[in-house]
């Protein structure tokens, strides 16, 4: 099996994808694979080969990711805008073969050549691999690496995260399957970044399997975006909640969602507010989600059931999810703890780092995620928040998330993170830094009429910004002492 | 019942306060800590009317508690195995119905550590159901009084039962979301903590626990990673007690 295959077995003649206007076909897209195997064929890239591919939400992408699975190579896909740096040290740490170049990452040629690399661009790699001899797909097996992925987090350095074709192939088979599924008339909107394991797998991989097409969109533009999923008849749309947020504030006529019969939203807590004005506006119900890319990433979702505010689904069936105390002892039904899984999808490990994975990875494959959760009577899971950010104060936890949100109730807050710091009586104590226009005192009555007394703050700091990481998520570590 | 309350104040220094917290009519739970047999004897002792509870049927056996646990208004139950535990709630929820107080001890069992323990989430579950307003209680000097294999109390210690603002478990979110009862549940062993005095650990009581020692948890059931750091008991080294001067809770979450 490949995951590459994905683009086969499609009627040639139908849209794969859709760039700024332009269609490709499967024929098409499939003819540029190949080609692009050939070529990367000739620059010694085989099975196990680092393949690191560099580029945006293109056309140019899509057929080097393909292309480069497709040869049983390793892909680590960053961002081209990115910068040099950055691009730099993503390069370094995944010690790649080859580079290969997409059209918006044109940029770097010339910059990246001191590394001494091989480095190519896709539409070049394309022309010459054409006239070459065709490079087969290879055939791998579940367990071989297929992607090699950054994950951020806002909490710990970066990490590589090496995912198989096995973890990927299962959480597609998810995704297109069932009643519910994706088939060759849905069109997505590939707008979620495809270096991210949600609109790589969700949006890319299973849409195509699914026979259906992808309308590319670069850069996050509300208007934009909901112009094209007027014009292309976008069925459906997998976003961010910032995105939600974004495009159901946005002025513009009627319903251009009015086409659209599946939404979903993960990567972040989708704010209750923003699930009932997308209901109210669109008349979409949003379906939250829930996954890492440490699981390729689906865990949870909503699909097939009416969704329940703030809950972030369903285990997708085998899914194992348990939540325990912090020495493994599940908890009592409707208490919280940390959500450790077990499935297909869980990933091989981080790239060279055996410390990193052992501890969070067991022999048996659980997955402790780190994150902490609890299930309600009906099998829906809440998650709560990090757990290192729990604030512990005289022995009973505070989640941050929890107080944050009571925080942002009130009518001046603009924003809030809440961090735990040392305390001589209690162990820790809640500390509040809030931006908006507020009286200290009166926020401090607030809270302790929403708030059992000990997850109050013991102390406000009124501050004009709040530090946000490159992904919007409010950076907590910043705010320790 | 007068008859157990008149000794109780001759024969110690018996101190009672927020007794204006206890409803004057109408049901209401009343959960305090546990440390020592003659607890089941103080905090009714304590109350302006007439409360019920559940106790073990063994006990019953006793002579000294065959007559002064039903002068308590004691419901004797069995209390090991599931179905006998739901009837006794059953029981209890009917009490409750009735319009009287009833007891139960969050803690689920005598704290063995002198800690005031995690709570058990049934009598949030028993307020709940029944829309009972629930009695925070901390008291204390019971243990020194009947230490744990002391036949007999010894006379002429002081004791002070402590009662608290009456809590609701619909401010806590019930029954919408799934936290609120535990969410409840921790936020009463807190003002349980502040009246006691006790400094609280979130771990369930054990029989294995010992006086300032907490017994180590059974084998989990899921694998750690074998590269995590195990996992602290004790949220840190020495648990702090509770600041007590700080305002009973008007409501909350």
């Amino acid at each position: 099996m490949n995951i590459a295959s994905v683009i086969d077995g499609h009627e040639s003649a139908t849209t794969a994808l859709i760039e700024e206007g332009q269609t490709m076909t499967y024929g098409e897209l499939g003819a540029q694979v190949t080609a692009m195997r050939a070529g990367l064929a000739a620059l010694g890239v085989g099975k196990g080969s680092r393949v690191l591919v560099i580029g945006e939400n293109e056309s140019d992408f899509v057929v080097a990711l393909m292309a480069a699975v497709g040869l049983g190579a390793q892909c680590a896909p960053i961002r081209a805008s990115n910068p040099l740096p950055e691009v730099e040290r993503k390069v370094a740490t995944v010690d790649p073969n080859v580079v290969v170049l997409c059209t918006t990452a044109k940029w770097l040629d010339g910059s990246l050549e001191s590394i001494g690399r091989q480095v190519c661009a896709v539409q070049e790699t394309v022309a010459a691999g054409a006239k070459l001899a065709p490079a087969a797909l290879v055939e791998c097996d579940d367990g071989d690496t297929a992607f090699l992925l950054l994950t951020s987090g806002v909490t710990s350095h970066a990490k590589v995260a090496v995912l198989s074709h096995g973890n990927l192939d299962w959480v597609q088979q998810a995704v297109v399957g069932g009643g519910d599924g994706l088939n060759c008339e849905d069109v997505a909107l590939g707008l979620l970044p495809l270096t991210h394991i949600f609109g790589l797998n969700v949006v890319l991989f299973a849409t195509l399997r699914g026979g259906g097409s992808v309308v590319l969109q670069q850069r996050f533009d509300a208007l934009r975006s909901l112009e094209l999923i007027e014009q292309h008849g976008v069925t459906t749309i997998s976003g961010a909640p910032g995105m939600w947020h974004r495009w159901v504030n946005t002025e513009v006529e009627g319903n251009p969602l009015s086409g659209v019969r599946r939404a979903s939203s993960g990567a972040a807590a989708l704010p209750i507010e923003t699930f009932n004005q997308v209901r109210d506006r669109f008349g979409i119900e949003i379906g939250e989600g829930y996954g890492l890319t440490e699981t390729s990433p689906v865990l949870t979702w909503s699909r097939g059931v009416k969704p329940r505010a703030g809950s972030v689904g369903r285990p997708l069936e085998g899914v194992e999810i348990v939540i325990v105390d912090p020495d493994g002892t599940p908890t009592d039904p409707g208490d919280v703890g940390e959500i450790v899984v077990r499935s297909p999808g869980v990933f091989q490990g981080y790239m060279d780092a055996p410390e990193e994975t052992a501890q969070v990875l067991t022999d048996d494959g659980w997955f402790w995620t780190g994150d902490m959760g609890v299930f309600d009577a009906d099998g829906f899971l809440y998650l709560v928040d990090r757990i290192k950010d729990i604030v512990i104060v005289s022995g009973f936890n505070v989640y941050p998330a929890e107080v944050e949100s009571v925080l942002l109730e009130h009518p001046e807050v603009r924003g809030a993170i809440v961090v735990g710091a040392a305390d001589p009586n209690t162990g820790e104590a809640v500390v509040a830094h809030v931006s908006g226009q507020v009286d200290i005192d009166e926020l401090d009555q607030f809270c302790r009429e929403r708030l059992s007394r000990y997850k109050c703050p013991r102390e406000f700091h009124v501050v004009d910004e709040l530090p946000m990481s490159a992904t919007g998520k409010p950076l907590r570590r910043a705010l320790r002492s | 019942m007068a008859v157990v309350r008149t000794a109780a104040h001759r024969l110690w220094d018996f101190q009672i306060e927020g007794i204006e917290n206890i409803p004057s009519d109408g049901p209401a739970l009343i959960t305090p800590n546990h440390l020592s047999f003659c607890d089941s004897i103080f905090v009714p002792s304590a109350l302006p009317r007439r409360s019920w509870a559940i106790g073990k049927s063994e006990y019953m056996d006793s002579w000294k508690t065959s007559y002064i646990f039903p002068a308590l208004g004691m419901i004797p139950i069995n209390r090991t195995g599931g179905k006998a535990a739901l009837l006794a709630l059953d029981e209890a929820a009917a009490v409750l119905d009735a319009g009287h107080l009833f007891m139960i001890y969050p803690e689920g069992t005598r704290s063995r550590s002198g800690y005031l323990h995690r709570g058990r989430t049934g009598a949030a579950r028993l307020a709940a159901r029944c829309g009972a307003p629930v009695i925070p209680v901390g008291h204390e000097g019971t243990l020194a009084v009947q230490p744990p294999d002391a036949p007999m109390p010894k006379p002429g210690l002081p004791v002070t039962v402590r009662f608290g603002t009456p809590m609701h478990p619909d401010d806590f979110g019930y029954p919408d979301d799934p936290r609120a009862l535990r969410q409840f549940t921790d936020a009463l062993m807190y003002e349980i903590a502040a009246l006691s005095g006790q400094t609280y650990v979130h771990q369930y009581a054990s029989s294995d626990d010992k006086p300032g020692e907490l017994a180590s948890l059974p084998k989990p059931k899921i694998a750690m990673p074998p590269g995590r750091a195990t996992a602290p008991k004790l949220s840190s080294a020495e648990p702090a007690p509770i600041d007590l001067r700080r305002p009973s809770p008007v409501g909350g979450r």
